[in-house]
């Protein structure tokens, strides 16, 4: 218990070192930022490292077993970079856990919260991370 | 004897100068483990470094998106105009800025197309990092984002005065028109004027002409820390001095940047398959642009 919270403590530490470089190109009007969506056991297609924002593919079956495939957005990838992001930290084939601020207008696009990979590891996005949707570079809500 | 002395401070005054060329030539210092080719945003330069050499802005700075905790300006990021002519209204009515009207629905042709941001906004937007160097007649700002350069000249001319008119046949540019001096031994102070119009001065959509003014005042507060103001002067669309903003750069102790650019495919791929079916929604709250 102790250890986790000085890992704790350590991990909120630095990610408030690094705080102020993760420059966006824009907000998050076009997202509902109330509750992020869930994909489950959802399969990479592409991790694309491009600017402005890096995308990720995958390819996600609904409840009812409707094959859907989703793209998302993420933090630019200098900023990414400082959070330990690389352009091969996601590949396709890999299952994992997608957690997403969807559209408004209710197409399979998003902003990128947070990845669960299949070893719990979790990756989160530097402007809409957190779990309240606010910056997780900094752990200060949105 | 008189020659043997003069000849040893000679000596002596050589020796001087060889070792504050090797001095300067020195690679910087390197964290154990880091490669020299990389920027590492968590090596930072630390304290102030000591006092401000004279009358230098030469080596590579971190600006305010560059992850080194560099200090936040003031007004910069979001410019508060002062109030506007009627012609100033008319052409920023016209600009859709991302803040409100996010990849989709702006109009700003950076966003959409990679056009360059032009000066002043490419001094206040995005900046990640910059170097400055100098000729003899010329001082160049190297702006990491976009990889731009800007050309000021330091040989006493004049600013052009007739740029939009074209009777010199000087045409509009993007970046403008500088030239610059040292006005004490700390504060450089560039001013530009001819700037092509189809470009924004600043993010937020506040438009500006080809006669516009734009002076920076670039300060050297000490070795590790520099402060740029920016104001400008447009009485066409601006009823007063547009104070455009401050922001605060820190030296890079390895004086190495990162790679970040605008690339046309990829903003058009990122359009289509992720901006644009993304939509905007008018009536969200104000956004960060970060």
């Amino acid at each position: 218990m102790k250890t986790k919270l000085v890992i704790m403590v350590a991990s909120i530490a630095a990610l408030l070192a690094i705080a102020g470089p993760t420059f966006a190109h824009h907000g998050a009007a076009a997202y509902d930022m109330s509750k992020p969506i869930v994909l489950k056991d959802a399969v990479i297609t592409s991790f694309a490292w491009i600017n402005p924002h890096p995308l990720i593919k995958c390819d996600y079956k609904n409840e009812k077993g409707e094959l859907q495939h989703w793209i998302m957005e993420m933090g630019s990838t200098p900023a990414s970079q400082l959070i330990g992001w690389t352009r091969t930290s996601l590949k396709p084939g890999d299952v994992v856990t997608l957690y997403v601020w969807q559209a408004k207008t209710g197409l399979p696009v998003g902003r990128f919260n947070k990845v669960v990979f299949a070893d719990g590891k979790v990756m989160r996005d530097t402007q809409t991370g957190a779990d309240n949707g606010g910056r997780a570079d900094t752990g200060v809500g949105r | 004897m008189r020659n043997w002395f003069l000849g040893a401070i000679l000596a002596l005054a050589t020796i001087l100068a060889l070792s504050l060329v090797a001095a300067a030539q020195t690679a910087p210092p390197q964290v154990k483990g880091h490669s020299p080719w990389k920027y590492y945003p968590m090596d930072r330069a630390v304290g102030d470094g000591g006092p401000a050499p004279k009358r230098d802005l030469t080596g590579t700075w971190a600006g305010p998106g560059s992850g080194a905790a560099v200090p936040k300006g003031t007004n910069i990021q979001s410019p508060t105009a002062p109030p506007l002519t009627p012609l100033g209204q008319q052409l920023f009515s016209q600009n859709k800025p991302i803040g409100k009207y996010s990849p989709a629905g702006t109009n700003d042709p950076h966003t959409r197309y990679c056009d360059p941001f032009g000066f002043p906004q490419n001094m206040a937007n995005e900046i990640r990092g910059m170097t400055i160097t100098t000729l003899p007649n010329r001082t160049f700002i190297l702006i990491q984002y976009m990889d731009v350069w800007r050309e000021v000249w330091t040989d006493g001319r004049a600013l052009p005065t007739d740029v939009s008119s074209g009777k010199d046949g000087l045409d509009p540019k993007i970046n403008g028109y500088s030239i610059g001096h040292w006005e004490d031994d700390y504060t450089f102070v560039v001013d530009t004027t001819g700037l092509d119009d189809s470009t924004w001065a600043t993010k937020n959509g506040y438009p500006h002409t080809v006669d516009a003014h734009v002076q920076e005042r670039f300060h050297r507060d000490s070795k590790n820390d520099m402060t740029l103001t920016i104001t400008m002067d447009d009485p066409k669309l601006y009823t007063k001095q547009f104070y455009i903003g401050e922001e605060h750069f820190r030296w890079i102790p390895n004086q190495m940047l990162d790679d970040f650019t605008c690339i046309p495919s990829q903003v058009q791929q990122y359009l289509k398959e992720m901006g644009d079916p993304a939509g905007y929604d008018l009536n969200a709250p104000p956004q960060r642009t970060r």
